[in-house]
């Protein structure tokens, strides 16, 4: 059985990306260079923060000088990057994790195994779950839950105001562009989200997938459905779906329009008539972090050109 | 006394042995010859308890189906016809194991004896794997004997079957185990051989079975059964005893080596 | 063609040291691995002050207590376990390469734990109360369990055991486990994927006393009762019919060593994931230096195999802290390589 587990690693190299182990574009956001606003907690002074969204949320509360340790997943902004690395989400080391002397332990949903999570907390370090909900009320639920956690109210309050006009600017700006697409008889553009092209395989996103979600946040429509997550789907499919846009994270292996709608399931596409190829920064696109306003309102752009 | 009555037995689904009788007695060697494909490997096979065919086999009275294995192996022990040895266990260490399988077992000077009687003592301490074919045959020879290695214990005899004990040898080694398998049979053990080697057998053993596609072609002493009547028929070719060849042909004959 | 040679004494085996002498050497290494284990991490601790309970910090404690020893103690069952398992199945299919998972038990853990990952949310909500946690072992142990009964059937015939019947319905069998497993690689999420991969790779990250009560009494019976088979599996090494003519009851030591193996692998597997290349380097290490009587391999194997897996985690532990590497991937690279080293070794053995 050892075999194809391993070829699955392969696949998995890729889903990484999709959870956001993207190599990211160093564009710092706004929220992550301004300064912090609230008090600062006199409690925990140090923190080890878990899952990526989480990690940008607390540099965005403007707490990042309190955190002592991230986990893999946790590459934005550029500088969470220095600190030292737990490891995966889900195979955390209790002893790693003791070993950086945390107070507080921020831990997106699904962090584990359990054994460790028990064994941390029997050292009474405290180990706060933040829910994971991919859409913009997660998001700002996220905010909260950190920022209570960091006992930082009222930066939390502003963040999470701050973020939550964001997503709805960037949201009339879609409903703006999809009532005037209405006006001239066009429907939301049909877009497909690929993972990875390696091999020739086409990995897309289906129903259900974080991408997907925000494929819809931007105004388009999923045109790949019928099955749920990451999956590798065939030629045939893709061909069927006729994509007029094809959406892919920034990365080494990301492919050049040249070379992507030469392959067949794509040549005959819509997509490859206009050489529609989005690229995006994998963890703002999929993070669901607080940057989520600006990556809906970059990926309704790209996705919309002419209306821009 | 070991007793065959009336063994059947099909291998694959093709007889082999079909009604075969057979008789051996402690303190002379029995052998069994017979072209190949004859059954004479399966004979002993069954006569060991490896296979079980139709038909009764005793051992000094007892039924040897009944008998459990580790009491088979305090009363008689085996030399198969090929065994390769798995893993890196050095001459010493396969004797050893024969001798820890009888009744001897506490004796571990036996193992050296039995080396030397094989002419095996200067390689104890080699790899198994290392040893030459022949090498190896006496090697097994020697943890066969190890395992029975007083031919009567308690009144009672030991037994030693052998398949083809001589089959590899030179002719000087052949001399050498086939006085050794006499010797066991003097001091009043029992020994039974499958055999290749007609002229041999016509010297050392005092009962022989000869098998022709499974059955009994004739069986007694080598007188009567290395008769060219019979030999003829199971061999199926014209085969004539005690004649020396035209002139001008060379030939050896084990009965002309001094006496061993 | 025999005779030229026999009377020149050939060069004598160079000497075995004494099996007491290794057991010894063996027993050192492992209070050295162990002591290596305990206070090496990637935390800094006073061990000492945590042992003998001197003011340590809650910290401390629980580091020592609750992370390193149930660990340290896993490790050495699991070493021991797939070390003597390996050692059994070689001297069954008288192989030097045979490892457990030619008895399925491998391809069928896999498959169980593969299922409770990716299928262990649709149980019943009740089952997984009870269950918690140990789905996933336990599904891996039952995967491993069943697979070996169903091979022991398929190659049993009249009470006897055709061991070419059982490799070959093994690798029937770990095809069809692995198309199964495919079908549920499909079927995982992203999150089950990771959870997949690691757990083919194997960690002791998830050690605590519960593993342990739950691991220790299968592993520990089996460590205890292998030794028992060593005098049938040295008979086995002359074969079949020979292991029989010595008196060994051959049928009975088949079947007790697929079930031992079956059991400590089943039981190692289900607490730690897979880990390769310990139950084949070990006994091929020892058989080298002490040779191959499993009298002497079989205790020399658990002593030694607990020893390496040991320092293999403690490696695991702190070369990339603070967080960890699978302890399939350290075993992995520390032993392909001196497996090639032995396969050269014993080439030029053999070509002399």
């Amino acid at each position: 059985m050892r075999g194809p587990v391993v070829r699955g690693a392969a696949v998995l190299r890729g889903l990484a990306l999709a959870v956001g182990l993207a190599s990211v574009t160093v564009t710092a956001t706004a929220a992550a260079s301004e300064p912090a606003s609230g008090p600062a907690s006199e409690s925990a002074m140090r923190v080890l923060s878990i899952g990526g969204a989480v990690t940008e949320i607390v540099y965005a509360l403007g707490a990042g000088d309190r955190l002592v340790g991230r986990d893999t997943t946790s590459v934005f902004p550029p500088q969470a990057a220095a600190l030292p690395d737990v490891g995966y989400i889900r195979r955390l080391s209790p002893e790693g994790v003791l070993s950086l002397g945390p107070e507080l332990i921020l831990a997106e949903e699904g962090a584990g195994p359990a054994e460790a999570v028990e064994a941390i907390e029997a050292a009474s370090t405290p180990f706060v779950i933040i829910p994971d909900d991919p859409s913009p009320a997660g998001v700002l639920r996220k905010i909260d839950a950190v920022a209570a956690a960091l006992d930082m109210p009222e930066a939390g309050a502003a963040l999470s105001a701050r973020v939550e006009a964001e997503i709805a600017a960037a949201r009339a700006a879609v409903t703006a562009g999809q009532s005037r697409g209405q006006s001239e008889g066009i429907g939301p553009r049909r877009a497909i989200f690929l993972l990875s092209t390696a091999g020739g395989r086409l990995m897309a996103a289906g129903s259900d997938s974080s991408a997907e979600r925000m494929l819809e946040l931007a105004g388009a429509r999923n045109a790949l459905t019928g099955f749920s997550g990451y999956k590798q789907v065939s030629d045939e499919a893709l061909i069927a779906a006729a994509p007029e846009v094809v959406v892919m994270m920034a990365g080494d292996s990301t492919p050049t329009p040249e070379a992507l709608f030469a392959m067949p399931a794509l040549a005959a596409s819509p997509a490859a008539a206009s050489r529609a190829l989005v690229v995006m920064d994998g963890l703002a696109l999929l993070g669901f972090g607080p940057r989520i306003g600006q990556a809906i309102r970059d990926l309704n752009a790209a996705l919309y050109p002419a209306e821009g | 006394m070991l007793t065959a009555t009336d063994i059947h037995l099909s291998l694959g689904g093709r007889p082999v042995l079909n009604g075969v009788d057979f008789t051996a007695r402690p303190g002379q060697i029995t052998a069994i010859v017979g072209p190949n494909g004859s059954g004479k490997t399966t004979l002993l096979r069954a006569l060991t308890g490896e296979l079980r065919p139709r038909g009764a086999i005793t051992l000094d009275g007892q039924d040897c189906a009944r008998l459990p294995p580790a009491e088979m192996a305090a009363r008689r022990a085996v030399l198969p016809q090929a065994g390769a040895v798995a893993f890196p266990f050095t001459l010493r260490e396969v004797v050893q194991m024969g001798l820890s399988a009888g009744l001897s077992a506490a004796r571990p000077e036996v193992v050296g004896q039995a080396l030397r009687a094989v002419d095996l003592a200067a390689h104890a301490d080699r790899l198994f794997q290392e040893l030459s074919g022949g090498e190896q045959a006496r090697g097994h020879l020697a943890r066969a004997l190890a395992q029975v290695w007083e031919p009567v214990v308690a009144g009672v005899p030991r037994w030693l079957f052998l398949d083809e004990p001589v089959a590899s040898l030179d002719i000087g080694h052949q001399l050498q185990v086939m006085a050794l398998m006499a010797d066991y049979a003097a001091r009043g053990g029992g020994v039974i051989a499958v055999m290749h080697d007609l002229n041999l057998t016509a010297m050392f053993a005092a009962q022989i079975t000869l098998l022709n596609r499974g059955r009994v072609e004739a069986a007694g002493p080598p007188g009567a059964v290395l008769a060219d009547r019979p030999l003829s028929r199971a061999y199926g070719t014209a085969l004539r005893v005690n004649v020396t060849p035209p002139p001008g042909h060379v030939f050896v004959l084990p009965q002309t080596a001094a006496a061993v | 063609m025999v005779a030229i040679a026999h009377r020149e004494a050939p060069p004598r085996r160079p000497g075995r040291p004494a099996p007491g002498l290794v057991m010894a050497g063996l027993a050192l290494l492992l209070a050295v691995a162990a002591g290596v284990g305990l206070f090496q991490g990637a935390a800094e601790t006073s061990v000492r002050a945590a042992l003998w309970g001197e003011g340590a910090s809650l910290r401390d404690h629980v580091i020592v207590w609750d992370i390193r020893l149930p660990r340290l103690v896993l490790g050495a069952l699991v070493g021991a376990a797939l070390a003597v398992s390996g050692a059994l199945m070689q001297g069954l299919f008288r192989n030097p390469l045979a490892d457990p998972g030619l008895v399925g038990v491998g391809a069928g853990a896999g498959l169980g734990a593969v299922l409770a990952i990716v299928l262990g949310g649709l149980l019943p909500p009740a089952v997984l109360a009870v269950a918690g946690v140990w789905t996933v072992p336990l599904a891996a142990f039952a995967g491993g369990w069943i697979t070996t009964l169903v091979l022991y059937r398929v190659a049993t015939r009249g009470g006897r055991t055709s061991m070419a019947t059982m490799l070959l319905a093994g690798i029937a069998i770990a095809a069809l486990a692995g198309a199964l497993t495919g079908v549920m690689i499909y079927l995982a999420d992203d999150r089950q994927l990771r959870d997949l991969t690691f757990w083919g790779l194997g960690s002791l990250a998830g050690a605590n006393w519960a593993k342990v009560q739950a691991g220790a009494p299968l592993m520990l019976a089996v460590l205890l009762a292998a030794p028992v088979l060593a005098r049938g599996l040295n008979g086995l090494a002359l074969g079949e019919a020979a292991a029989h003519h010595m008196g060994i009851p051959v049928e009975r030591v088949k079947s007790a060593t697929i079930l031992l193996v079956a059991a400590a692998t089943g039981a190692a597997v289900a607490v730690s994931g897979g880990i390769g290349f310990v139950g084949i380097v070990v006994p091929h290490l020892l058989r080298l230096v002490m040779g191959p009587d499993h009298r002497g391999l079989l205790p020399a194997a658990a002593l030694l195999g607990a020893a390496v897996l040991i320092l293999a985690d403690t490696l695991a532990r702190i070369l990339v802290a603070p967080a960890e590497l699978p302890i399939g991937i350290v075993t992995a690279v520390l032993g392909a390589p001196v497996f090639l080293w032995i396969l050269l070794r014993r080439r030029a053995l053999l070509e002399v």
